[in-house]
């Protein structure tokens, strides 16, 4: 059960890495689309 | 931004329900927890390989260069996730037969079908000329295609194979899994398919951007 909750901590903090990375890519593409 | 904040939310709210909920199949243990991660980014393979394959069709028939970054992108996709997937089973063979890889035949075919779009992608770099490259790539890609539905859905039913081939439908095609299990596997499938078709537009929207200021830096040069 801990193991688990470890494992899922480490899982969610990659993933949350990968969604702010891809939030402001999609936001730097956006400002260079409308230049 | 709605979309992609709940998407966001899905996925999350997967990760939290699979590490949290009772392991899929107990006498496989804890690992068999991977099967909502892999099976989803198996899926989204193919379907990445098939947003390619329609992409060169398009640009062999109307010749427009965006059809071709499409499907170089949507095939650069689809290597990253068939690579994600190896990965993933590597890590369930591992613990289920004790060997990270055993040249099962579906460990096979994956491998057959990575080398063959390793292909497609060292052909694209390896042709200069803006033309001939997306002609070339475009009939590479629609016949590497007709390979993956024998490589990924027959080839390990075939052949005799110690990866499941009934885990998410059994022989008579009928879903088989306890309804929380299906929940919890349709939503991470979702969150997948979803996340992938987010990242394919970006990227789409990267390459035309990068094409656009190679075009202005030639013409200036001129």
């Amino acid at each position: 059960m801990f193991a688990n909750f470890g494992v899922m901590i480490v899982v969610l903090i990659i993933w949350f890495g990968i969604f702010a990375y891809l939030l402001r890519l999609d936001k730097k593409v956006k400002e260079l689309e409308r230049k | 931004m709605l979309g992609k904040i709940l998407l966001g939310i899905l996925i999350s709210a997967v990760v939290v329900v699979v590490f949290l909920m009772p392991s899929p199949q107990e006498e496989l243990g804890e690992v068999s927890r991977i099967f909502f991660f892999h099976v989803p980014v198996a899926w989204v393979t193919v379907l990445a390989f098939l947003f390619a394959m329609i992409n060169s069709i398009l640009y062999l028939s109307k010749k427009d260069p965006v059809y071709d970054t499409q499907a170089a992108v949507a095939s650069q996709l689809g290597f990253l996730f068939a690579i994600l997937a190896t990965i993933s089973g590597a890590i369930f063979a591992k613990s289920a037969w004790g060997s990270y890889w055993n040249w099962d035949p579906r460990e096979t075919s994956v491998f057959i079908l990575l080398l063959i779009y390793g292909a497609y992608l060292a052909l694209r770099s390896a042709i200069e000329s803006e033309d001939r490259k997306a002609n070339l790539s475009a009939v590479y890609s629609v016949l590497a295609f007709i390979t993956v539905p024998f490589l990924v859905f027959v080839v390990p039913r075939v052949f005799q194979s110690l990866h499941p081939a009934d885990s998410v439908i059994n022989s008579r095609i009928k879903i088989q899994m306890p309804f929380h299990v299906l929940a919890v596997f349709l939503g991470s499938l979702l969150g997948f398919s979803l996340l992938f078709i987010w990242i394919y537009g970006l990227e789409v929207r990267v390459a035309l951007l990068k094409k656009k200021k190679h075009s202005q830096v030639e013409k200036k040069e001129v």
